[in-house]
């Protein structure tokens, strides 16, 4: 082996530009390779958290005020009454702002009132009496809303203060870390003081959906009532989504001369439209990926069959003094070896370098060693592969090659 | 027509330098045909890229028609060698994908000429070496003889001052290579100065005069009213040559 | 000369089609690449009224101070928006050439007496101002003037698609539609306008920063005036939490308006600065502001700010040019090698006379038709592209698809990308092929 390598050094370092130029598409096109197969990776997590909601069976609908004479309170009890009777119906409620569809409302939230301590950011989430049971979300401590604590402003009574709340685990354990959060007192973007009663899985709220922080929601015992429009949100029996949704639409369009359906969603096309960036970008990125790799393979194949021709004498003399056809071919995979052995260490360089300004610039984690060993093998396996046909050419040239003049 | 004198060229690489020329001095007649013979290695195909203009020389001066080579820029230089030389090689060097009459066409090209006077010189020049029927054949269809003879029209098509002719019969059989002399004689005859470059002592000889080269030095010189004159009394021995 | 360098590199790609056709494809490749990446990339974070990005800022001023918000390196996080009274003040100043505020409403409208079933319409109440600062093309009439924004009469302003809709797109100026009990004269009819984002108003409305602009524009005193609650983003944090009267909301922190204000000049925001810092200074010293955290963003700050042009998508313009790059050098590498090999050629030329210039131009040439055929098939692989990132984005927001089409500036991307890259990748070979003596290819043979 040591003797086979010498000459292919040699080889190598009288005409080095062709072999640096493949060791640079190579290194390139590592580098591309890992960080662009971690953040493809990441998106993927990241779509594959769990929403905690049943997005299969729930759908929610905007009705809206058209002549500013209606009553949002009693116009949406009808509404409800109607939906909690109508067949596969599972519960119904009234919201304001709908899950995974970053339409929603926002809150700080803190331990201390506002000026004086830190504050988070998380959504925030009127709900009625049902609003939990619609949302399919169960309490890990505590105890749910009564129907008696929903509060409904009215002209006497604009802002009548329960002072009851339910947050996600998530948001009460950004807020008490260890400690039980359950009957804490939290500060709602305020100054009265309010009360955890009950503590839920963590579910998507209305905000902060695509976000780091999409677990974060503090539930709020209420039927917001000054806006010109409401959010009906309904879970369905299993299957009977697409059937309940029609009918509603049609009964509460017609019920009422006042209102108007606006926009329904079903949760299942808010989480989707919730990823579609991302799912975007991950597609974009793969694609432009494999085309970089192709293009890499087709460099190598381009330039291994340009090289066949061109040193065909020299391998009919290699022939004519006794290599073998697998000598031939183990001399072009053996340099092309050594050349993607160059452009991979120069990629590991340029991956981590790449990996690095992504960490610092893009909040993405450091990219995972295993990452670079895989893309390595990859490349190595494929450039290989592009470099094999050339190779097999090359040890069809007969040796009587040698004795012909050009 | 060419004034060598004191010419030197010396190629290095990282550890060797090789005096492929010292002191080289020489002079060659308008209308002359002289040949220039060595062993491998003197310095023969040294002498023939300096007087073609393809190298440049370390120190000397050279004059080619009376205008001085030293110091032209690349451009200049490319412009005298399409003008005022035509090159005739061992290995004809005819582009393979172009057919003769392209070949032929090359040099006319690069000098910026009108279509019709190309298309009138190439027609002439391909008549004197007896090749216009095979104006549009590739190279590789024709004979190493035919091919030398094309390479020759290409090198008088720009109907130059100087022909240098470097081992012009190296590939060829005795027929042929003598039909190459003939041709180089001819045109010879029509005032264009002929240098031949060559190992053969029997082709030299069919020169107005003989140039020896060893080590990169003029070792002896056959007098101007020597070789062709004997050549046609007949044979004679190189040794009555020296002087 | 040219002609015969063409024909010359016509020759020469006949003699190797198989390579000749790899380097096309790899510069077609490449470029598609590019420019269906750069078409993206330039419809997801244009800035759509870059040619007043100096002039427009958008106002903030955020009553907390950054330790009190999460994102503690996001000044505007949270507040991009402002509570009516200082809405109010702010644009009382007279500083600025043109201002605006605006708010998106819900609404239903009339057009006869007879319709039954009112229309529901996105509204967006603003000032006049609006229309000249934005540049906003009208069809029929214009904005309302500065009384209207003040004054008694109802007044409005329909968008192309809605007069379409109501008046089949005839000349409805002068015409009155019936919202909320008020007979709103039409004084103008816009141009199809759709500014993708709508970088003015990024926070409601169907499709959010990539849905389509408002129906109706009114004046924006209506919305107070008939106690409309705003239907865009509101966000109530920290002077008390949202109210449930009309009165109660435009009295409490919370934020919905945006404002918009035009300074052309140096001395015109230095001054509308300082406006703004001592109001915030005044505020905090009350003791309605936590701090004084004030803010103007230009319309391309607005758009990063609110991660419309995200980080992602310029990591994508970054990989299209790695791509091109390693295209680049895979063509510099294939050329490279054919030059080489044809170098005896070269210096067979050279010896007949050619020039280091002439032999240099004949590759550059040879190069440059290369580069011609990459960029014709990359623009036919680009459109192809294209249909594929439409079909890629046609679930989602309808406006995404949108701006995947097939623009000019792609296409000039495209020549400029294809020629510079390939004659890039083909000046060093060509340059090795005349820089050696001539001699040195001849003797080789």
């Amino acid at each position: 082996m040591a003797l086979t390598s010498h000459p292919l050094l040699s080889a190598l370092r009288r005409n080095p530009t062709g072999a640096v130029l493949i060791a640079l598409q190579i290194g390139i096109t590592l580098a591309i390779l890992v960080n662009a197969a971690a953040i493809v990776t990441h998106a993927l997590q990241k779509m594959d958290r769990p929403t905690g909601l049943d997005t299969r069976d729930t759908f929610a609908m905007e009705v809206a005020d058209l002549s500013r004479q209606f009553n949002v309170y009693s116009a949406s009890s009808a509404d409800l009454a109607y939906l909690r009777h109508l067949p596969g119906v599972a519960a119904a409620s009234v919201i304001v702002g709908i899950p995974l569809t970053d339409d929603g409302g926002t809150t700080t939230v803190g331990r201390l009132p506002e000026s004086q301590g830190p504050t988070i950011t998380s959504a925030y989430l009127p709900v009625d009496q049902q609003g939990l049971r619609t949302l399919d979300v169960p309490l890990v401590a505590g105890r749910d809303f009564r129907a008696s604590e929903i509060r409904v402003p009215t002209v006497a009574h604009p802002d009548p203060r329960i002072g009851i709340v339910i947050v996600t685990q998530a948001l009460a354990n950004a807020l008490f870390a260890h400690r039980s959060a359950l009957g804490q007192s939290i500060y709602l973007g305020g100054r009265t003081p309010s009360t955890i009663i009950g503590i839920t899985r963590n579910f998507m709220g209305p905000q902060l959906g695509g976000g780091e922080h999409a677990y974060d929601t503090v539930l709020v015992p209420e039927i917001v009532t000054q806006y010109a429009a409401y959010d009906l949100l309904v879970r369905t029996q299993p299957g009977k989504r697409a059937v309940v949704l029609r009918e509603a639409k049609r009964h509460i369009d017609a019920a009422d001369q006042n209102a108007v359906v606006g926009y329904t969603w079903t949760l299942s096309h808010a989480k989707y439209r919730m990823y579609s960036g991302l799912r975007n970008l991950a597609v974009f990125l793969s694609f432009l990926t494999l085309v970089m790799l192709v293009l890499c393979c087709l460099g190598i194949f381009g330039l291994g069959t340009f090289n066949v021709v061109t040193r065909t004498r020299q391998i009919g003399i290699r022939r004519a003094l006794g290599a073998r056809r697998r000598d031939i071919v183990t001399l072009f995979l053996a340099e092309n070896a050594i050349t993607v052995s160059a452009g991979a260490i120069f990629g590991c360089f340029l991956a981590l370098g790449i990996g690095q300004w992504l960490t610092t610039h893009d909040g993405l984690a450091r990219l995972d060693p295993w990452y670079l060993l895989v893309g390595v093998a990859v490349l190595a396996l494929t450039s290989q592969l592009a470099v094999w046909q050339p190779a097999r050419r090359a040890a069809r040239i007969p040796p009587a090659v040698a004795t012909r003049t050009i | 027509m060419l004034e060598m004198h004191n010419i030197s060229k010396i190629y290095r690489t990282d550890l060797i330098e090789t005096h492929a020329l010292r002191e080289f001095s020489l002079q060659v007649a308008a209308g002359e045909f002289i040949a220039v013979s060595g062993p491998s290695g003197s310095g023969k195909t040294t002498f023939l890229n300096v007087a073609g203009l393809l190298e440049t020389f370390d120190s000397g001066t050279y004059k080619l028609d009376g205008q001085d080579i030293r110091g032209l820029s690349d451009n200049a230089r490319s412009r005298i060698r399409n003008e005022k030389i035509g090159f005739v090689f061992q290995s004809f060097n005819l582009i393979p994908d172009l057919d003769i009459f392209d070949n032929v066409d090359v040099p006319l090209r690069y000098r910026g000429m009108k279509a019709a006077e190309r298309t009138a010189r190439i027609a002439n020049s391909l008549e004197l070496v007896g090749l216009s029927s095979r104006m549009r054949h590739l190279p590789a269809q024709l004979s190493g003889g035919q091919q030398q003879r094309a390479a020759i029209a290409r090198a008088i098509a720009g109907d130059p001052a100087l022909i240098l002719a470097d081992e012009p019969t190296g590939n060829l059989d005795s027929l042929m290579a003598r039909q190459i002399m003939d041709l180089l004689e001819k045109i010879n005859s029509m005032g264009t100065t002929v240098v031949l470059v060559t190992h053969d002592p029997e082709l030299a000889r069919r020169a107005e005069r003989n140039i020896h080269i060893i080590d990169g030095l003029v070792a002896d010189t056959v007098p101007a009213s020597g070789a062709r004159r004997r050549e046609r009394q007949g044979p004679a021995h190189a040794e009555s040559a020296t002087d | 000369m040219l002609g015969y360098y063409l024909r010359l590199s016509l020759r020469s790609f006949r003699r190797a089609p198989g390579l000749t056709a790899l380097m096309v494809s790899t510069i077609a490749l490449g470029i598609a690449a590019c420019i269906v990446t750069l078409t993206v990339y330039h419809g997801m974070s244009s800035n759509p009224i870059w040619w007043k990005n100096g002039e427009l800022y958008a106002v903030t001023v955020n009553p907390l101070s950054p330790s009190q918000t999460r994102k503690a390196g996001d000044p505007a996080y949270g507040s991009s928006q402002l509570a009516y009274d200082d809405a109010t003040y702010l644009s009382g100043s007279g500083i600025p050439k043109r201002e605006t505020v605006l708010a998106f409403l819900f609404g239903a409208i009339t057009s006869t007496p007879d319709q039954t079933r009112p229309l529901p319409v996105m509204i967006q109440a603003t000032t006049g101002g609006f229309f000249r600062m934005f540049d906003v093309p009208f069809r029929y009439g214009g904005p309302w003037n500065a009384a209207a924004d003040r004054g008694p009469e109802p007044v409005m302003v329909l968008s192309h698609r809605e007069n379409a809709k109501l008046f089949g797109g005839t000349d409805s100026v002068g015409r009155t539609l019936l919202w909320s009990g008020h007979r709103f004269r039409i004084v103008g009819v816009l141009a199809p306008w759709h500014p993708l984002p709508r970088f003015y108003d990024l926070s409601a409305g169907d499709g959010g920063p990539f849905g389509r602009s408002a129906d109706a524009f009114i004046p924006f005193q209506w919305g107070p005036t008939l106690r409309d609650w705003p239907a865009g983003h509101m966000s109530c944090s920290s002077q008390g939490s949202a109210s449930s009267t009309y009165q109660g909301l435009l009295g409490s922190g919370c934020t919905w308006i945006g404002m918009w204000v035009e300074l052309p000049t140096r001395a015109a925001r230095r001054h509308f600065r300082a406006f703004l810092q001592a109001y915030a200074a005044a505020q905090r010293k009350a003791g309605i502001f936590h701090a004084v955290n004030t803010h103007l963003w230009t319309v391309s700050q607005w758009l990063s700010l609110h991660h419309i042009v995200t980080r992602r998508s310029g990591l994508l313009v970054n990989l299209a040019f790695a791509l091109l790059t390693v295209c680049l050098i895979n063509t510099l590498g294939i050329l490279l090698a054919k030059f080489l090999r044809g170098a005896p050629l070269a210096g067979i030329r050279r010896a007949l006379g050619a020039s280091r210039r002439q032999v240099f131009a004949q590759h550059l040439v040879e190069a440059g038709v290369l580069s011609l055929a990459g960029a014709a098939l990359g623009l036919a692989l680009s459109a192809a592209g294209l249909a594929g990132v439409r079909l890629l984005y046609r679930g989602s927001a309808a406006a995404y698809g949108k701006f995947a089409h097939f623009d000019p500036i792609g296409i000039a991307w495209a020549l400029a990308l294809a020629v510079v890259a390939t004659i890039v990748a083909g000046l060093y070979p060509a340059w090795r092929i005349g820089r050696r003596p001539p001699a040195t290819y001849l003797k080789s043979q």
